[in-house]
């Protein structure tokens, strides 16, 4: 690669400027939880910013302030999806009647990447070596036309495998060393990511075919059998292209039944082997894959149906006709900007208008009902609303303290008399306070045996008499312990 | 045919009297569009109308039949729409045209502000910028209310700007809207504005004759 070309893609590059972003974090985490880790398609709207809400409301409170993250989930989608972003993609998917989020290929390499810098383990080696033979041998032997050749490969393969049999037979089973289950394991996990993360690129190209396939179309000056013939010819068309067969048989051999069990039980047994670390996640990459490549599926099936919709004769002829006479109308009005026309289109009108003069009622003279809703007006000159309005508080603990200094200790006094040393100031409240005195050295007697009663009066806020009658009230004070009690409105 | 399909049958019947009907929003009576085509049609053929079922796009309307030998009046009204909404429905047209020959998404999805700065382009200048945008709310309205616009759930996205009032609705144009708007009522149009442009020319500049 040359400077200028690694400098054009530091500069253009969405996944690069993800990394550089300031917000990389919460983009990665964010994203990456819910795109890759969770591994799922497109999801509506409102689920979205549900959970980044969530998730920047847990990140703030343990943030200092000038960390926080400022912006609303809104916000912050909006920018991702942006064009100078790429990171996000926003659509309304058929059907939906809420804008759906997707990740975009370019996330999934920088999470990737992000991944990859963790420490390993240790670096396998023998592993790969292996692989990239198995790839070799398969080149060169599925490509060998010459049947000699062929035969005298698996006639190796076959005595290489007699040998084996006759190991085993004598006793002798090999067993894989535990150093490389674990590197062959390590190849697996990663190597079943990176394809999991592929997929998003694939329906990507899938979706780039379809845009030039269309461009073109819409472009196509000369007849429609040749560019028919130059579409397939080019392979740009989906199914036909490198990327298209590709998909097509790997998803013919993913979903073969017998594979699928082969998968799952190879899966489940490698789970199991001792020297492996087994990630639970690898127990079930086979059912991911299909989730994976089943909206790939989805999306190209789409993609082929509306193109060859597309390229439906009426409707290719008759959009270039359209565009062309769009355009000229717009000229005219432009034109005419000043005026204003009373041409119009002429259109058919969707349905039939139907008007059923007889299925309207004849007017329906009815007596005005007659509604006597008029309340009597109360005598409202001297009504005293204040008390509905007003909250008195009471500071019970001052009413102790004042109980406490005149009531001696183990004596006792009753509540008329103290009243006569500090007069009521807050009215009947505090009278009720007084009665409703909690302390643990205080207790307030109500005599309820006699007839007699007694007379408080005070003035209330408003300086008017008044005066509360009720029964002997003794408050004594006993040697418990003093404990304050809260003020109570 | 029993008596249940018999109701199905009328129902479809009066629903197309009223309208579109969709796959997505009618799925009851696409069906028996699907299987008692025929007795609907039939219903319609008598009074000179066609029912035009598209399966690809999913959508079924009534189109009045232009057939030779028999001469039935119009049951199927043809307006002459105002010049503002018909200008909206020749730009919604366009965007819907380019939309199909770049993007790999089904559905067009307009912002009420893309709108009205498609529309504002064509209308005359003003100064009571408020005015221009509840004309052009207006003439939305009357593309919805035509059917050839469907408002979408209000985004949430939009409204992280603080101070922006009015409905911000999402719009989306539906495809129905080529059967109704196709290239002969264009042409129509087209011809049309082209006498009203050289006969105003021609007032305007007190010259006969002059040129679209």
């Amino acid at each position: 690669m040359r400077h200028d070309d690694i400098a054009m893609r530091a500069e253009h590059d969405a996944a690069w400027r993800l990394l550089r972003a300031r917000n990389a974090p919460l983009v990665l985490a964010f994203l990456g939880e819910m795109f890759v880790e969770e591994n799922h398609g497109p999801v509506p709207a409102t689920q979205v910013l549900g959970r980044l809400d969530d998730l920047l409301y847990a990140l703030n409170t343990v943030r200092e302030e000038s960390d926080c993250y400022s912006g609303t989930p809104a916000g912050y989608l909006d920018a991702w999806c942006a064009p100078e972003a790429g990171w996000l993609r926003r659509f309304y998917p058929d059907g939906a009647e809420e804008v759906h989020y997707d990740a975009t290929p370019p996330l999934e390499k920088a999470y990737a990447w992000v991944r990859s810098l963790g420490p390993r383990p240790f670096v396998g080696t023998e592993s790969r070596l292996d692989s990239l033979v198995q790839l070799l041998r398969q080149m060169v032997h599925g490509s060998e036309v010459d049947p000699d050749v062929r035969l005298a490969e698996l006639h190796r393969r076959r005595a290489d495998i007699d040998r084996e049999i006759a190991e085993v037979e004598a006793g002798n089973v090999s067993v894989l060393d535990d150093v490389a289950l674990r590197e062959r394991y390590h190849l697996f996990t990663s190597t079943a990511r990176d394809l999991l993360s592929d997929f998003r690129e694939v329906e990507e190209n899938f979706r780039g075919l379809d845009r030039d396939a269309r461009e073109r179309i819409a472009t196509w000056e000369a007849g429609k059998g040749e560019l028919l013939e130059r579409l397939v010819g080019d392979r740009s068309d989906i199914a036909n292209s490198d990327q298209g067969r590709s998909f097509g048989a790997f998803y013919d051999f993913l979903l073969s039944g017998a594979r699928q069990e082969e998968l799952s039980d190879l899966l489940d047994r490698v789970q199991r082997l001792d020297g492996v670390v087994a990630d639970p996640r690898m127990r079930t990459v086979h059912h991911e894959w299909s989730d994976a490549a089943e909206r790939t599926q989805a999306t190209v099936r789409q993609l082929s149906e509306q193109l060859r919709r597309f390229l439906d004769d009426q409707v290719w002829l008759e959009n270039r006709r359209v565009l062309d006479l769009t355009r000229r109308i717009e000229g005219h009005a432009l034109a005419l900007r000043g005026a204003r026309p009373d041409v119009g289109l002429e259109i058919d009108l969707p349905g039939v208008e139907i008007a059923l003069p007889f299925d309207r009622p004849l007017y329906d003279v009815r007596p005005a009902a007659v509604v006597d809703s008029r309340i009597e007006m109360g005598d409202a000159t001297d009504l005293d609303t204040t008390a509905l309005f007003e909250q008195t508080y009471v500071d019970s603990a001052r009413l102790a303290k004042i109980v406490r200094s005149v009531v001696p200790a183990r004596g006792t006094a009753r509540l008329d008399d103290v009243l006569e040393l500090y007069p009521v100031q807050d009215g009947l409240a505090e009278i009720v306070g007084y009665l409703a005195l909690a302390d643990d050295d205080l207790s307030v007697d109500i005599a309820t045996d006699t007839e007699e009663r007694i007379t408080i009066e005070f003035q209330d806020k408003d300086g008017r008499p008044r005066a509360v009658r009720l029964a002997p009230v003794t408050i004594s004070r006993t040697e418990g312990s003093r404990t304050e009690s809260a003020g109570r409105p | 045919m029993s008596e249940s399909d018999d109701t199905a049958v009328s129902t479809t019947i009066i629903k197309l009297m009223r309208g579109v009907v969709y796959r997505d929003g009618q799925p009851e009576e696409w069906r028996t569009l699907e299987r008692h085509g025929a007795p609907v049609s039939d219903h319609f053929r008598v009074v000179g109308v066609d029912v035009v079922v598209d399966d690809v796009e999913g959508y079924a309307y009534l189109r009045s039949r232009d057939d030779e030998e028999v001469d039935l009046p119009r049951l199927v009204n043809r307006r002459s729409l105002t010049f503002p909404v018909s200008l909206l429905l020749v730009l919604l047209r366009r965007r819907l045209a380019e939309f199909e020959a770049t993007s790999s998404d089904t559905r067009l999805v307009l912002d009420r502000d893309q709108i009205v700065e498609m529309l504002t382009l064509f209308l005359p200048d003003s100064t009571n910028e408020a005015r221009l945008v509840e004309q052009v709310d207006a003439t939305i309205k009357k593309v919805h209310d035509l059917g050839f616009l469907k408002p979408m759930k209000a985004q949430q996205a939009q409204q992280s700007a603080p101070g922006r009032h009015g409905q911000q609705k999402a719009w989306e144009v539906r495809r129905v809207l080529k059967a109704y708007v196709d290239a002969q009522t264009l042409d129509d149009f087209d011809a049309r504005l082209t006498t009203y442009r050289s006969s105003f020319a021609s007032e305007t500049t007190g010259d006969t004759g002059g040129t679209s």
